[in-house]
């Protein structure tokens, strides 16, 4: 651009000097829009040239066409029409996310067992809550089983002095809410903890981290709800949708 | 019942023929059919058709009922277990859990189908038998010999990567050459049969073939704990092995039928049809899939609709063929005469009838598909 009239005439040239600068960005427009415009031509018929379309069956040590054969571009191939090839080559993760979008529309499912810093992680001990009624089931998390719409977890406690555990499907409509009752407090180097179901590093029952998790949940409870609180602190709690 | 009296009269003329009728009244009726019957038979019977009379062009079959046996006969026993419709080729990409809104939860495997084609009909009268090959995919024509190229010349339609064929019932299975077919050549609940082959593995001993129980750890047992025990009787057994006796070997990589699986979900867009349970085979085989055999075919309004969308979506794909085989017949003139290098050299030149065909190809290029989306 060129500033000398700018210079000359210090504040009333300002529209032209406008002026000047749309004009420069016109044309520099204008070189990209030139591609553009013979997009917009109407489509030509496919190319059926000598160069395309055909393979060649070359002879090596003479290097001449011994043979050649029309070929027919998958695009064209019935009719003009284009053959679909599918969207995706995985779509076992196009399901997973179809299906978690329909049964876990808020994401918390999803955010509890996700690779973050405040998700559960293996070690920290879990309370499950069912649909279908029956106690909630509490235990440790021995693995996260990461698998889309089928994750699992794996809690292990103790029941009658027998060890207990249980896979539970993150996702299923039947698990009404998952909530942590205390995190382990420091980050297992495991991914399995299968070594607790050794003796040596059994935790046993978790029913007293349980107990206290819901005294102190009770604190923040109304009065009117006080009466209930003993059986609903599992469901009345913060419900993972 | 009226024209009854008209025949009556004729009784009266024919019965001096057979005297000794009992009831002339049902003779009325029957005689008139059997008029072409030898009349000198007086006793004994036949359920059989009557034989024409010998000639001597006249088979030595002529007269007998239709053979049990031969491949006329094959087609017609076959008949019934031999679906209505072609399949489709699949390629198994792995297994998940399909979660109901309920809590149900149901695994599932994913099959995904990709570009799946008709390449050739197949006619009692050409092949013996009736049925539908199929293409998957695409393939790299210099991965392809020159007598497929030939053969995908002639049919108008890219290499494919695999090709396989679907036997159908009769004439009503076959279908046009070059369209494709998408997931939604079935439908959600419909049961189909899945056939690939198992996973290979390797020569495997009895216990692992077999299930055979081995042999104990221990009660002086030497070096033998997973060997096969006899393999059959002594002298007065025959001292021999009988045949088809169970031993060590090959396991897997057989062709597994896993029949009547329910279709849970198809999506054209992902071209992915679920089907519940297993399919044998690992992640990235082929897979056939195809009506289930031991079930009712699909409804007849249903195999309508599924035509019909073909129709729709490649109305002209006989044209195509055609046009495919003239050009392939020139071609092949030419290759034979060595004049291949002089089509390469000045171009193809379509005739008029391919040029407009062309043209319409390209005019309807730009169009939306017309393929319906399944709904999930």
């Amino acid at each position: 651009m060129n500033v000398a009239p700018l210079a000359r005439r210090p504040l009333g040239c300002l529209k032209t000097t406008l002026r000047q600068a749309r004009q420069h960005k016109i044309f520099s427009r204008s070189m990209a829009t030139e591609v553009q415009a013979t997009t917009s031509t109407p489509k030509s018929p496919p190319s059926q040239g000598p160069d395309q379309n055909f393979y060649r069956l070359v002879d090596k040590k003479t290097k001449s066409v011994r043979s050649a054969f029309a070929l027919y571009p998958q695009p064209l191939a019935a009719a003009g029409k284009p053959l679909s090839p599918p969207s995706t080559t995985n779509p076992v993760a196009a399901l997973h996310e179809f299906q978690i979008k329909k049964l876990d529309p808020t994401g918390a499912r999803t955010a509890l067992f996700a690779r973050t810093r405040e998700a559960a992680k293996v070690g920290d001990i879990l309370l499950v809550t069912h649909r279908r009624g029956g106690e909630p089931f509490a235990g440790v998390c021995l693995s996260i089983r990461r698998a889309g719409i089928d994750t699992a977890v794996l809690l292990r406690n103790h029941i009658g002095k027998v060890g207990v555990e249980m896979w539970f499907k993150v996702y299923n409509r039947n698990v009404a809410g998952i909530e942590i009752v205390k995190r382990r407090l420091k980050r297992a180097r495991r991914a399995r903890l299968t070594y607790m179901r050794k003796p040596k590093h059994d935790m046993g029952s978790v029913a007293e981290f349980v107990s206290a998790w819901r005294k102190s949940r009770r604190v923040f409870q109304t009065k009117g709800a006080k009466g209930k609180a003993g059986a609903a602190a599992g469901a009345g709690g913060k419900k993972k949708k | 019942m009226a024209p009854r009296l008209a025949p009556a009269t004729r009784l009266t003329f024919r019965l001096p023929l057979r005297p000794s009728s009992p009831a002339p009244l049902l003779l009325q009726t029957t005689t008139q059919f059997h008029t072409s019957a030898p009349q000198h038979v007086k006793s004994g019977w036949s359920t059989l058709p009557p034989r024409a009379k010998p000639t001597r062009f006249n088979q030595v079959t002529s007269g007998l009922p239709a053979p049990t046996t031969g491949p006329a006969a094959a087609l017609k026993r076959k008949a019934q277990s031999t679906p209505v419709r072609a399949g489709v080729l699949a390629v198994k990409k792995g297994m998940t859990a399909f979660m109901g809104l309920t809590g149900t939860r149901i695994p599932c495997t994913v099959l995904q189908l990709d570009r799946v084609q008709t390449v050739l009909n197949k006619t009692r009268k050409g092949h013996g038998y009736w049925a539908v090959q199929v293409g998957f995919g695409e393939r790299d024509p210099k991965n392809v010999g020159a007598p497929m190229l030939g053969y995908y010349e002639a049919k108008g339609i890219h290499p494919k990567e695999q090709l396989a064929e679907f036997r159908v019932r009769d004439e009503k299975g076959l279908l046009p050459v070059g369209v494709q077919l998408m997931p939604d050549w079935f439908y959600i609940g419909q049961r189909v049969d899945v056939r690939s082959n198992s996973r290979g593995m390797g020569f495997a001993g009895g216990m692992k073939r077999h299930g055979f129980s081995g042999q104990e750890a221990s009660h002086g047992n030497s070096k033998n704990h997973r060997t096969i025990g006899s393999a059959g009787p002594s002298q007065g057994g025959g001292s021999r092995v009988l045949p088809g006796k169970k031993m060590p070997g090959r396991m897997g990589n057989q062709r597994v039928t896993v029949q009547n699986l329910p279709i849970l979900m198809i999506d054209n867009d992902l071209g992915i049809v679920v089907v519940k349970g297993a399919v044998a085979g690992p992640k990235g085989c082929v897979v056939k899939i195809q009506d289930a055999c031991k079930k009712p075919p699909p409804p007849e309004e249903f195999i309508e609709k599924t035509m019909q969308a073909l129709k729709e979506r490649f109305p002209n794909a006989e044209e195509h063929l055609q046009a495919a085989r003239e050009r392939h017949l020139e071609l092949k003139q030419a290759r034979r005469e060595k004049r291949i290098e002089e089509i390469l050299a000045k171009g193809w030149e379509p005739t008029k009838e391919q040029a407009e065909m062309m043209e319409r190809a390209a005019a309807e290029d730009g169009h939306e598909s017309l393929g319906e989306q399944a709904t999930l």
